[in-house]
């Protein structure tokens, strides 16, 4: 990770500028038991209450690393009922990352908070017709097909 | 020499610059080997 996704420019901006990055060792204590490390790397989304929000494991390059922690940001923002940005967030990743593995998910979601937002089930219906069109194969495709019967 | 990710080593002061600045941590667990 040090010498491919946290060498590359946008990587370190993000890093910098709009999270508070943290790097520990695998055996640091207690901080591996806190979190039940079994793997490196892992790198974890939380707020400033240490609470876990979204967690990978294993290499992620350059291209997905920024989608991949706006993705936790953004249901971290989702399960604090903080709709507007959330939806913003997941927003930023379907249009600044339209190809990424975090992108279905981020559309999933943003549906989700629209309708929790505005309690209109079109938006998750447009979360699935958007899903069913550009990530057919997804199965976050599969979760939102019920929606289609809205 | 390039520009590097200004890394926090501290959970304690992670944690209160998040709360000061509003902004989320990313915690990374590394192995150096």
């Amino acid at each position: 990770m040090n010498t491919v996704t946290y060498s590359n420019d946008n990587v370190i901006n993000f890093l910098n500028n709009e999270v508070i990055p943290i790097q520990v060792l695998f055996d640091n204590q207690p901080l591996a038991t806190k979190y039940n490390l079994q793997w490196t790397p892992t790198i974890i989304v939380m707020d400033d209450q240490g609470r876990e929000y979204n967690r990978t494991i294993g290499f992620i390059s350059p291209e997905e690393f920024i989608p991949a922690i706006l993705l936790g940001i953004g249901k971290a923002l989702f399960e604090s009922g903080r709709f507007v940005e959330a939806i913003n967030t997941f927003d930023r990743i379907i249009g600044e990352y339209k190809k990424c593995n975090a992108t279905p998910e981020a559309i999933y979601y943003k549906g989700v908070c629209q309708y929790k937002h505005t309690h209109e089930p079109k938006y998750l219906k447009d979360a699935y017709e958007l899903l069913k069109n550009d990530f057919p194969e997804s199965d976050w495709t599969l979760r939102a097909k019920p929606y289609s019967l809205l | 020499m390039g520009r590097t990710v200004n890394w926090e080593n501290n959970y304690e002061k992670a944690l209160e610059r998040a709360k000061n600045e509003n902004k989320f941590v990313v915690l990374d667990f590394f192995n150096p080997n």
